[in-house]
């Protein structure tokens, strides 16, 4: 019979709970895991065939590979669920508990850094592999601290989408369409082909700067001045759009 | 009913308003231990709203709500707690199995969540067999046991259950009822929304008429019609000895709503 009240629960009970679904939910999302992985490892090797090796160097090539990823996982991933699982209502069977909602979510962008952690040394090993490329354990260590900037960059690009678009449809679309030019255009960071202004644009542009910020921690040697830039456009980036995302988010469809 | 006098809810004087729409429009009742208590009402009269306000997914912008005395509006979380919820329409993560999921409730409110209590929850609905099957794969009757034992799972004083037999067959529905009724025999305080007059009068021991935002009849299901079997409106519509469903159609009216 029920007659004591009872305490809310802690908040160890709450996240070691919501943490330990989100990986289970993550985990059995195996297929859109190996995807954000297959993607970066194919175009790692494929822009290393004949003349574009000497374009793409091997520690750009796996900087845009971890890039890719990075943003496959953020935009196409997280975003994708949190508009479904709004839509069909999870979210609202989940803040009729205790729980607060900044848990609620602070614990799926957690398991999302982490599965950017994972996929950055998944390709640092793809790399070695394919590229023949190692580096130091400084260079190492500062590419996962850059990594979960870019993480940050573009969870917070993610999360301004599904902030400002309320169906799973609009979103899905948005999200694809935004996907490509926030990221692809990094990838003419690097190249002058097409005249200086696209050059810049695309060096400052959310993908190019974290492409930069990557380039410059595989070599902390010749870390230099705009590297810091990149790590400042990448953390203004991020500032916006994270701002954006809480200001509009809304918990609910209707 | 076990009342002991204990109020297990108490809302006073609640307003909800939508932009400049105004969903629940000083509604006051309250709930004693071991009580049902029905809300009734047209679609789009207040009912869901009304829960969502006592559920914290909606801010009321006046009015108090008060479950097992603990200030909702003041400490949700606390008053979360207390409280046991089944939704209109439940959704789960589709990739946790029943087990998964019912270990993930346990947790958020904070009481055992092993593979083993678990288990023990999902054997009491009959549903032990199916703990390795995801929510979808579940017929429509065991969705919603199993939505009613994640509502419970925390043994709350105050169960909140948005039409819990909508779309159920005869037999899950009167299962269902049993369930309810057996949750009261145990001390649990029930508000359920509904439809179905029958329902609500062979289970509810109060019921609210509640239409445009305000409850236009409180009583038990016998006081209700006995209170206004004599009115006209309600008079005409009855066919034959006055019911519940006659009094429901002559308070709130005969029209269509959305």
């Amino acid at each position: 019979m029920t007659e004591a009240a009872k305490p809310a629960p802690s908040l160890k009970s709450i996240l070691t709970s919501l943490v330990g679904a989100d990986v289970r939910v993550q985990l059995r999302n195996g297929r859109a895991l190996l995807l954000s992985l297959a993607l970066p490892v194919v175009l790692m090797y494929v822009l290393g065939i004949g003349r574009r090796g000497a374009i793409f160097p091997p520690n750009w090539r796996l900087a845009f590979a971890i890039g890719l990823g990075t943003s496959s996982i953020a935009i196409l991933g997280y975003t994708m669920t949190v508009a479904r699982d709004r839509e069909t209502g999870v979210f609202q069977r989940l803040r009729v508990t205790p729980a607060p909602t900044w848990a609620i979510m602070g614990s799926r962008l957690a398991i999302q850094i982490l599965s950017i952690v994972v996929m950055t040394a998944a390709l640092m090993i793809a790399g070695a592999i394919v590229l023949n490329l190692t580096l130091s354990p400084g260079a190492y260590a500062l590419t996962f601290v850059v990594a979960i900037l870019g993480a940050g960059e573009f969870l917070g690009i993610g999360q301004a989408v599904v902030g400002l678009m309320k169906s799973y449809d609009t979103v899905n679309a948005i999200g694809r369409l935004v996907y490509v030019p926030l990221f692809a255009l990094g990838m003419f960071g690097n190249v002058s082909i097409f005249g200086s202004t696209l050059e810049t644009i695309a060096r400052w542009s959310p993908g190019g700067a974290l492409i930069g910020m990557l380039t410059g921690a595989m070599a902390p040697s010749t870390w230099s001045s705009d590297d810091w830039w990149s790590v400042l456009a990448s953390l203004a980036y991020t500032l916006v759009f994270v701002a954006v995302g809480i200001r509009w988010f809304q918990w609910e469809t209707r | 009913m076990a009342s002991n006098g204990r109020r297990a809810l108490e809302i006073t004087d609640l307003r909800v308003t939508y932009g400049s729409k105004v969903a629940v429009d000083g509604v006051s009742f309250w709930i004693n231990q071991g009580e049902i208590f029905g809300l009734l009402g047209p679609n789009g009269a207040g009912k869901t709203s009304t829960l969502s306000a006592i559920e914290g997914l909606v801010k009321p912008v006046s009015g108090s709500i008060s479950v097992d005395g603990v200030d909702a509006l003041a400490h949700g979380a606390e008053a979360r707690a207390r409280t046991g919820v089944q939704l209109q329409s439940t959704s789960f993560q589709k990739e946790l199995t029943i087990r998964e999921l019912v270990r993930l409730y346990s947790g958020l409110y904070g009481v055992s969540r092993s593979k083993t209590a678990a288990d023990e929850h999902l054997s009491a609905v009959n549903l032990d067999e199916e703990a390795g099957k995801r929510f979808g794969e579940l017929s429509g009757g065991q969705q919603k046991r199993l939505a009613l034992l994640i509502a419970t799972v925390h043994d709350p004083l105050l169960v909140l259950l948005d039409e819990p037999t909508a779309g159920l067959d005869p037999q899950a529905r009167r299962q269902l009822w049993e369930r309810i009724e057996h949750m009261r025999g145990a001390g649990r305080s029930i508000l359920l929304t509904t439809h179905s007059m029958e329902e609500a009068q062979s289970v509810c021991d109060r019921v609210a008429i509640i239409d445009h935002g305000k409850i236009v009849s409180l009583d038990t299901p016998a006081g209700l019609i006995a209170k206004h079997r004599d009115d006209p409106e309600v008079k005409r519509v009855a066919r034959g000895e006055v019911t519940l469903e006659d009094v429901f159609i002559g308070l709130t009216g005969s029209e269509l709503r959305d």
